[in-house]
């Protein structure tokens, strides 16, 4: 095997000439500065390590930039030089032989890389990305111990309350309808519907089924922002960042010791192409004027137990069911009144209602809302009308894959 | 009286290039600022230093007049130069530089190869105007468009955090306006405000002195309390921070990161604070009444009517002094001073670092101090 060094090096441009930095003039020029001189201590002699610390410099102030104003208003050029600070600091860290924990340290700064900054010099951290994974051992400890069987199934959380559902409420299922049909029944009604058997050929069922191992050996040395809290809406919710082994160990096969962990609402599958390779975008998405590029791509994977307050969202909804059941509410836009949304601007578009434990005195128009419900089980693909309320609880271990589209 | 500094140091705005021309990018122990050839005759009690990330500008009053003497990034690791002369007051960006004469304010571009005059204004020369940059009579300057807002109230004090203003009247009462999003306005909410308005928690409280961090906040009491509040990522706020306990933990357990928490310091993690969007009384433990007040991006520093200087917050890059470059959300005396005899005047930070001005303390003070660092 190649040393590291070797194969990060290969990816570099050949001369300096060739590693482009150019910035607008919203950069300062002191930052600027630090950015030239990593540059050029890269190609200053033969084989020269980058410092670190200038590396850990370039990181730390253009994190300050990136918390300054909201996330959607911060400079992509900010994003950008956070980026570079991470290849640099990257490029130090693999330089001569370095030992496993340094390359899962280098992984984890190429994963914040991909997570807070922007792309640089052809997606340069994700094509290193690929390399270091394959430098990192995977002897997983306490394989022997760890079942084969897909996904075990020992939490307490599943044993959790199963719904028992109103069969006059169930959400229709339909098995594989042609475009146009679901177009004029469904589409275009803004009519809740599960899908059959338009997941049979994914590759997450068949060549490589989804299983903890799996995505262990796909993803497990991978960073990934996680959810601490059973719902969004607690006071207590919060968010950190952890390996995809990390989050296996202490939130899916772990004790309960550390709360309800959930990997939710996280484009996993652009931070990890291997992944998307086994899922297929539906077909029906097509019907959408979007482009395929515009259609987002969330993973949400957790334990049985795991809770999506009752919310809507803008665009419409393809949420295929891979691993586990979920139980899912579902009510019309017509019934908002009667819903509660939350009055602050941030959380406007969920309802103050626990839909499974309702405080009917708070909230006495509830009840009349009429809603459907549905289990979701893996192959099952709902669609979730654009502005259409619903509810989630997992009800074990479950991974679910959305494609929010237009 | 003497100035002493700490903290990043990557572009030589504390200690300059060695002949090799290296900086030390980190100094974690105070050092003395070096006094330049070219400022011989400085009358030293009137030297005052404003600092940036990447720069810093030294304030001098010579026999000849005043003037700004700029180090760091605007003029390369191992040089020092002289802008101004006759300026009074200035303040520093990685962008701008704003001069303060007596009658007039100009706000230059700074440019690598000759700065450029932006923006300008001139004083009536009656205007009483003493107050410190960024005030200027009338309102106030930023470094960018429009440069100078007015303002209505009349302030004797106005900090600027990276989103939000602090600004103190002559009746002690605090203003707050800008963003809220991490609680950096004290008003309780989140949310952000286009126009100042009073901190209705310190009602009653007058303040004599005020500081911002990027997201953080200080005001000091005229009778020398501390009040903090905003964001306490690096624990900046001198109260418990999750995020330095999980760093710590994972330092220690190396190769357990898995561990869970044991039980006793899970009891503790209900504790931890965030974001205090409201101001709170951070009380230290032996420390006497604070006079001086400065924030960094992420880090605190006040010095104490008996001249320790106490620092904490981010330490990452030696700014709390403590010779180390840990974080600490526990307010600690920078042990240095006491040891070498100096009291401690005043506080300045820049983004990554700070700076002290010192005198030789009293020999004649021989109450017998007791060392508050042991007793925590």
């Amino acid at each position: 095997m190649a040393s590291v060094w070797t194969d990060i090096r290969a990816v570099l441009p050949s001369t300096v000439s060739e590693f482009p930095l150019d910035f607008s003039e919203k950069i300062d020029l002191s930052v600027l500065k630090c950015l030239e001189l990593s540059r050029d201590q890269l190609y200053s002699e033969a084989d020269c390590p980058v410092s670190a610390e200038r590396a850990q410099i370039i990181i730390d102030y253009s994190w300050e930039k990136l918390n300054i104003g909201t996330w959607r208003d911060v400079d992509k050029e900010w994003r950008r030089v956070y980026s570079y600070g991470c290849l640099f600091k990257v490029l130090s860290l693999c330089h001569g032989n370095p030992p496993q924990n340094i390359i899962q340290e280098a992984v984890r700064t190429c994963d914040m890389s991909l997570l807070m900054g922007a792309a640089i010099m052809d997606n340069i951290l994700q094509r290193l990305v690929g390399i270091l994974r394959n430098k990192i051992k995977t002897t997983c400890p306490n394989k022997a111990e760890r079942s084969e069987e897909p996904f075990s199934k020992k939490r307490k959380h599943d044993c959790k309350s199963e719904p028992v559902l109103n069969p006059t409420k169930e959400v229709p299922r339909i098995h594989c309808p042609s475009l146009e049909r679901f177009r004029s029944d469904f589409l275009d009604p803004k009519k809740p519907v599960i899908i059959e058997g338009i997941t049979d050929l994914w590759p997450a069922f068949t060549q490589h089924p989804w299983s903890i191992d799996y995505l262990r050996t796909v993803a497990g040395c991978r960073t990934v922002p996680i959810e601490v809290g059973s719902k969004y809406t607690d006071e207590e919710w919060s968010q950190k960042l952890i390996t995809v082994n990390d989050f296996i160990d202490r939130y899916i096969t772990g004790t309960e010791e550390d709360g309800v962990g959930y990997l939710a609402q996280h484009q996993l599958f652009d931070q990890v192409p291997e992944l998307k390779e086994d899922i297929r975008i539906p077909d029906y998405c097509c019907l959408g004027e979007g482009d395929e590029d515009d259609i987002t791509i969330n993973a949400w994977f957790g334990p049985g137990g795991t809770v999506s307050p009752l919310h809507q969202d803008p665009q419409q909804n393809f949420l295929a069911q891979v691993v586990g059941r979920k139980y899912i509410r579902l009510y019309s836009p017509e019934d908002t009144k009667s819903l509660y949304p939350h009055e602050s601007q941030l959380l406007h578009n969920t309802s103050q209602v626990e839909v499974e434990n309702p405080d009917l005195v708070k909230f006495p128009d509830f009840s009349r809302a009429s809603y459907e419900e549905c289990v979701l089980c893996p192959g099952d693909v709902l669609f979730i009308p654009l502005q259409h309320w619903y509810y989630v609880r997992s009800l074990e271990l479950s991974f679910s894959v959305s494609f929010w589209w237009s | 009286m003497s100035w002493f500094g700490f903290g990043f140091n990557g572009f030589g705005q504390i200690s300059r290039a060695d002949v090799s021309g290296q900086v030390k990018c980190k100094v974690n122990s105070p050092v003395l600022i070096s006094d330049d050839e070219c400022k011989s005759g400085v009358n030293r009690s009137d030297r005052r230093i404003r600092a940036c990330w990447s720069s810093r500008a030294d304030l001098q009053q010579t026999q000849s007049g005043s003037g700004v003497y700029l180090s760091g990034c605007v003029c390369g690791p191992s040089a020092q130069v002289c802008v101004s002369q006759g300026c009074t007051d200035a303040l520093i960006s990685e962008t701008h530089l704003t001069l303060s004469f007596t009658d007039r304010v100009e706000l230059w571009e700074i440019k690598p190869q000759q700065n450029q005059l932006v923006w300008k204004r001139e004083h009536e020369l009656s205007a009483e105007h003493t107050a410190a940059l960024p005030l200027v009579s009338g309102g106030f300057v930023q470094h960018k468009p429009p440069f100078f807002h007015p303002l209505k109230l009349c302030a004797v004090s106005l900090v600027l955090g990276s989103e939000h203003a602090l600004l103190l009247t002559a009746d002690g009462t605090l203003y707050s306006w800008g963003s809220g999003s991490h609680g950096q306005l004290g008003h309780g909410a989140l949310t952000s405000l286009e126009d100042p308005q009073a901190v209705e928690a310190l009602w009653g409280v007058p303040i004599k002195a005020v500081a911002a961090g990027n997201w953080h906040s200080a005001a000091v009491s005229s009778g020398g309390d501390l009040y903090m509040w905003g964001w306490n990522e690096s624990g900046q706020l001198g109260l418990p921070s999750r995020g330095l306990e999980e760093e710590k933990r994972r330092g220690n357990g190396s190769g357990n990161d898995d561990q869970p928490m044991n039980t006793d310091e899970k009891s503790q993690t209900d504790v931890f604070i965030s974001i205090q969007a409201f101001p709170a009384l951070v009380d230290i433990a032996n420390m006497s009444e604070i006079s001086r007040i400065s924030c960094g991006s992420r880090h605190t520093a006040a010095v104490t009517s008996a001249g320790d200087l106490y620092t904490w917050g981010w330490g990452q890059y030696g700014q709390l002094g403590h010779g180390t470059e840990h974080s600490t959300d526990e307010p600690t005396p920078v042990d240095y001073f006491s040891s070498h005899s100096l009291s401690v005047k005043d506080v300045v930070c820049g983004s990554w670092n700070t700076f002290v001005s010192v005198v030789p303390k009293e020999t004649s003070s021989v109450l017998t101090e007791t060392h508050p660092g042991l007793l925590n």
